[in-house]
């Protein structure tokens, strides 16, 4: 792997079964209408999913939170370097604005040069009775604090309290 | 610890940091430990309302209570901030909850 993404990176694995035909699973993830449907952590809405399902097509996300301060969006954008339908789907994720620019770094609070960029593959297998899906999340080397956007004030706090000799 | 344990442990240390106040609450501790009179000091806050924050980082494990009857003063408890401190710690139970949704969401579809 590299495509800019760090080698030695921390990945989150999960494979997981559903009671459902991989030509359903494959739609939950390339149609908008039912990734909006799932894809959103808990209190949060999906409310733009803008998918060109394509090798190089580009991938803009739009979350919807409810913060003590109002409504807070958060943008998430990125590009499909495999597409094949039912069997596998990579796809990059950085933190962005609504027109697909890559937030740097130093917007995001973080060093010069820290890796924004995670990437997530997900392939399917068709099974009896359904379909098997392993989902890998690429992300940042686990020495680094964390890239993504709610994690980072729990971040700092980490560092912050590790500095104190805690 | 089984997985489900340490996971629901997560959930909790997660739920706890979900809130302004008591990141600041732990910010504070993480200078020293300090009475619930003085954690309240710079909030715009009744005691009985910071006193619920602190509850609830008692209850994730992040905050611990002094013996001392009269102040019981509280202290930062980091080790539940270094269990989640890698990267795929933190993404795990998002995505976990995902599937869960979409696993009920493909139900719904197709009951």
């Amino acid at each position: 792997m590299s495509d800019g993404i760090n080698s030695s990176t921390d990945a989150v694995v999960i494979e997981r079964s559903f009671d459902a035909p991989v030509e359903f699973i494959w739609q939950m993830w390339t149609v908008p209408e039912h990734f909006q449907a799932w894809y959103g952590p808990s209190g949060a809405e999906v409310t733009v999913a803008k998918i060109d399902l394509r090798v190089g097509g580009t991938r803009l996300i739009c979350m919807l939170f409810q913060s003590p301060n109002g409504p807070m969006q958060m943008w998430f954008t990125g590009e499909h370097h495999e597409v094949i339908e039912n069997k596998r789907l990579v796809y990059t994720e950085a933190i962005g604005d609504e027109n697909g620019r890559i937030s740097s770094p130093t917007e995001m609070g973080m060093p010069e040069g820290h890796p924004v960029i995670t990437e997530v593959r997900v392939d399917l297998e068709s099974i009896e009775g359904g379909t098997k899906m392993i989902m890998t999340h690429l992300g940042i080397p686990p020495e680094s604090p964390g890239a993504a956007g709610w994690t980072m004030a729990l971040d700092k706090l980490a560092t912050y309290v590790a500095s104190r000799g805690n | 610890m089984p997985v489900a344990v340490e996971e629901d442990r997560l959930t909790e240390t997660f739920a706890a940091l979900a809130n302004p106040t008591r990141r600041a609450i732990l910010a504070r501790l993480a200078q020293g430990e300090a009475t619930v009179n003085e954690l309240a000091t710079p909030f715009a806050m009744t005691l009985p309302a910071i006193s619920k924050h602190i509850k609830v980082l008692e209850r994730a494990g992040l905050v611990v209570r002094g013996q001392l009857a009269q102040y019981r003063p509280c202290a930062l408890d980091g080790a539940p901030l270094a269990e989640v401190s890698t990267w795929a710690e933190q993404y795990r139970p998002i995505w976990e909850s995902r599937f869960d949704r979409m696993d009920d969401y493909l139900k719904r579809l197709r009951p």
